[in-house]
Order: C-alpha cells, then sequence, then structure tokens
C-alpha cells in the first residue's frame, strides 16, 4: 500500500517535473539564443568599430575622387574607397592585420604604403602626394618616430654609473696586483709584520674599490626588453667567480694574518688564502679582458 | 607633308625628358646597412636590416628617404649597442634618416653619385657626391656604397674604452635592394 502511494506520488512528481522540465528547456533556449545574439552583436560591433581614415592631398590641397585600395597582406583581399570633396577617405569594417594602402591619383604615381590595423584601434593615415616621402610614407607609427627624453635619460643615467664602475674597476686591478705582489713577503716561514700589513692595507684597499665598483655595476639601471648577449655575458659570469672570490679572500687573509702574528705556521682553512685570492685575481683579469679584446 | 609635320611632333614628343621618363615610385626591399667602427684595441661593426624606404618620382625627379631605427644596429653585444644607444641619443631621436634627390634617368648609369641628407643624433649632415653602384637584377635594382659618416658630424662625442676614445671615422656601408611600381 505504501508502495502505491509512493509510486502515485512519483508518477505526479514526475508529471509535474516534466511540465516544469519543458518550461524551462525553453526558458534556457531563449536565454542560449539571447546570449548568442548578445555575442554575435558583440563582435559584430567589435569588428565594425576598426575604421580607417585620412585625407589625401598635394601641393595645391585636397585632392577628390582619389582612389583609395586597401589590400589585406595575408589575404590577398582588396577594399576600396574614394575620396570626397574634401579629400577625406574611410574604410571601415576592418579586422585586424598588416595592409597595403594604394592611393592612386591621374597625373600622379600610384603612392603605397604599409598599414598595420589594431583590434579596436581606429587609425588616421594622411596621404601626400607629389612630394618628398615622410617618414609616416614608411609605415613607421608615431611612436617608433617620437623619442622619449625619458628612457634616454635612464641610458644616460646607466652609461654614467658604468664608467664609475669601469674606472673604478680598473683603478682597484692596481692594488690587486700590488697585493699579489707582495703576498710572497708576506705568507714566507721568515715575514717580517711590516710585509703582511703592507699585503693587508693593499688586499683592504682593493676590496673597497672592488665592491664600491660592483655597486655601480650592480645599481645602474637595467633596460627593459634587453637580453644579455656577446662578450658581457662571459663578464658577467665571471663575476660569479671573483665576487665570491673577494669576500672570502679577505675573511681567509684575516685568519692567515692572525696566525701568522702569532707565530703559528698558516693551517687549516686559512691556507685556503693563497690560491682562492689566485683565482679572484686570475678571473678579475679575464673580466676586464672579456670586455676589452674581442675574441 | 601632313604626315611629316605629324611624324615631327611625335619624336619632337618623345624627345622631350619629361615624357620619355614616367612617373613612379621605388620602393626598398631588402637592405644591410653596416657601421664601422675602430678602437686601437678592437673594431667593431654593428648591422641592421630593419631600414624602410621610398622614392617618390614626379616631373623627372624622384625624392627617396630610408630611415631606420637606431635601436636595430646589432653588434652581437648588448652592453655595446645600449651604449652605442646612448652615446647617439638613440632613445631621443630613435631613428637614423638618408633624403636625397635624384633625377629620374639617374637609374639607367652604373654608379650614382648622390647628395645626401642625414638625421642622426638629433643633428643633421650633408654628404656630397656619395658614390654608390648600381646593379640590375631583373626588376630591382641593387646599390651599395659607403657613406662617410664621422661622429663630429653629428655632435657625438667619441665612446672610449678603458680611456680610449673610438676613431671619429664611422663608415656606414649600405646595401639595399630597390623596386620600382609605377
Amino acid at each position: 500500500m505504501h508502495g502505491i502511494q509512493l509510486d502515485e506520488f512519483a508518477l505526479i512528481i514526475e508529471g509535474d517535473f516534466r511540465m516544469n522540465w519543458k518550461a524551462q528547456k525553453v526558458f534556457v533556449g531563449l536565454w542560449v539564443l539571447l546570449l548568442g545574439l548578445m555575442v554575435a552583436d558583440h563582435a559584430s560591433a567589435q569588428e565594425a568599430g576598426v575604421t580607417l581614415s585620412g585625407t589625401v592631398t598635394t601641393s595645391s590641397g585636397a585632392v577628390a575622387n582619389a582612389k583609395i585600395t586597401l589590400k589585406n597582406a595575408a589575404t590577398q583581399q582588396t577594399t576600396e574607397a574614394q575620396t570626397d570633396a574634401s579629400g577625406r577617405y574611410s574604410v571601415q569594417d576592418l579586422p585586424a592585420g598588416d595592409y597595403e594602402l594604394s592611393v592612386s591619383v591621374e597625373g600622379f604615381p600610384i603612392t603605397t604604403m604599409p598599414v598595420t590595423i589594431v583590434a579596436g584601434v581606429s587609425k588616421m593615415m594622411d596621404v601626400t602626394l607629389g612630394g618628398a616621402p615622410s617618414l609616416g610614407d614608411l609605415g613607421f607609427s608615431s611612436a617608433q618616430i617620437q623619442g622619449s627624453p625619458q628612457n634616454q635619460a635612464l641610458l644616460d643615467k646607466r652609461s654614467h654609473m658604468l664608467k664609475i664602475h669601469q674606472r673604478l674597476g680598473l683603478i682597484a686591478a692596481v692594488p690587486m696586483i700590488a697585493s699579489v705582489a707582495t703576498s710572497f713577503g708576506a705568507s714566507g716561514r721568515s715575514t717580517s709584520s711590516t710585509d703582511r700589513y703592507l699585503h693587508l692595507a693593499l688586499g683592504a684597499a682593493t676590496g673597497d674599490l672592488y665592491f664600491t665598483s660592483a655597486y655601480f655595476a650592480i645599481r645602474a639601471p637595467k633596460i627593459p626588453g634587453t637580453q644579455t648577449r656577446g662578450q658581457i655575458r662571459a663578464h658577467k659570469i665571471l663575476a660569479w667567480i671573483h665576487g665570491p672570490g673577494m669576500i672570502l679572500t679577505p675573511i681567509l687573509g684575516g685568519m692567515a694574518f692572525s696566525e701568522r702574528s702569532k707565530g703559528e705556521r698558516v693551517h687549516g682553512i686559512a691556507s685556503a688564502h693563497g690560491p682562492v685570492a689566485i683565482v679572484t685575481a686570475s678571473a678579475y683579469a679575464a673580466a676586464i679582458l672579456s670586455v676589452s679584446v674581442k675574441f | 607633308m601632313t604626315h611629316m609635320k605629324k611624324a615631327l611632333i611625335v619624336l619632337l614628343f618623345l624627345a622631350c625628358p619629361a615624357h620619355a621618363q614616367t612617373d613612379g615610385q621605388w620602393i626598398l626591399g631588402q637592405s644591410t646597412l653596416t657601421y664601422h667602427v675602430s678602437h686601437p684595441l678592437h673594431q667593431t661593426e654593428g648591422v641592421s636590416h630593419a631600414a624602410r624606404g621610398k622614392g617618390v618620382c614626379h616631373a623627372g625627379q624622384c625624392d627617396f628617404l630610408i630611415a631606420a631605427p637606431v635601436k636595430s644596429f646589432d653588434s652581437g653585444d648588448s652592453n655595446r649597442d645600449l651604449h652605442m644607444l646612448q652615446v647617439t641619443r638613440g632613445a631621443q631621436f630613435p631613428l637614423v634618416s638618408v633624403r636625397t634627390r635624384l633625377p629620374e634617368g639617374v637609374s639607367a648609369s652604373d654608379t650614382i653619385q648622390a647628395d645626401l641628407d642625414v638625421e642622426f643624433a638629433g643633428q643633421t649632415a650633408h654628404y656630397e657626391h656619395v658614390l654608390f653602384k648600381r646593379l640590375t637584377q631583373g626588376n630591382e635594382i641593387r646599390i651599395s656604397g659607403t657613406i662617410p659618416v664621422t661622429l663630429s658630424d653629428f655632435k657625438i662625442d667619441p665612446p672610449s674604452l678603458l680611456s680610449l676614445p673610438v676613431k671619429n671615422e664611422v663608415p656606414v656601408r649600405v646595401e639595399m635592394t630597390w623596386r620600382k611600381e609605377n
């Protein structure tokens, strides 16, 4: 009995549901149709929004009835238009892409120029016939023609800082060479404290100049969109060798100095001071050569 | 006698240079512009293939304009290129352009002597009687020559490396292929 009641209830529900489902299907269908129409309308509105317009002139004024031909570089499809009495033309509904604009006027050679149409952005292209070509005739955009004093200032700052980096780097090479030269007197068994202090002073001068020079290289403005290419890559890679070397060398040197000052023989990790310094100085010399000599 | 007169008029008409030469325009196809810099430690070249050019002919004269973005010159080293861009004020004056006017009939000879107005780094320099070789290849004409550019012409301070400045002379080798459109 209970089962029958349930079945009846189920049929009633199913019937209602079927009715509702039909209504829902119609409702959803209408929505889909409406949405489709809206999307199509939006898409066509976007397509229709792209217009190429401009004025055709000669040295004596506007040119009426000039024939305008726009050829799509990808599809080779052409669109034609004509200038009005005031020399104005307009070509609408253009899809984005590269085009060749040709202007034909009796008595003048056909003038052609490249045009790039960007989706959603209407473009103006004025054409002057009979005169010398302009940068616009070559297809350069105004952004390509106009300079940026801000970008120039950035380049100037970068060059200025790198010049200081270069000068200080070269100056640092002098105490570095002297430091390497005095290391033989500072590390032997019969060394005097004067030799060690001289070596220490030269090493300290090298470090100061090195890190000041490195500061100017690291802080020089980066130019967006520039990829490191060529010998400068070797210069930068070598910095990963002499940079850590310039940190390690004085630490190990300090330890060696302390041991020698106590009258002990340089031992343990401090004995790596010499080899690390030689590798650092070699990498530094190679870094200078990498930007000085072409290979 | 009437036929003689007509023939004479036709001959006179054809002999007139203005009518013998047709108007048209020249379009720059492929191009290679190469600057050469000399430094005591090394020689450097920067190459650009990004030049665009056009020549418009009318009434027997052709006006040519060739332009290339300064930053399109590639020396193979990004640091050197950025330094070149800085010293030549390339961010402020992004294009180097050359203008010249030639008689339309000049394209028939093997060499072309042109007076050039070069605009670069915010300055314009005039170069007279620059010699170019001309070679016809089918429908195209290949032009090659060297523009004797100097840095001082454009008020550019010679950049230096290790305190040694580059030479003032920076010749620019030009190789261009032009095609005519009527």
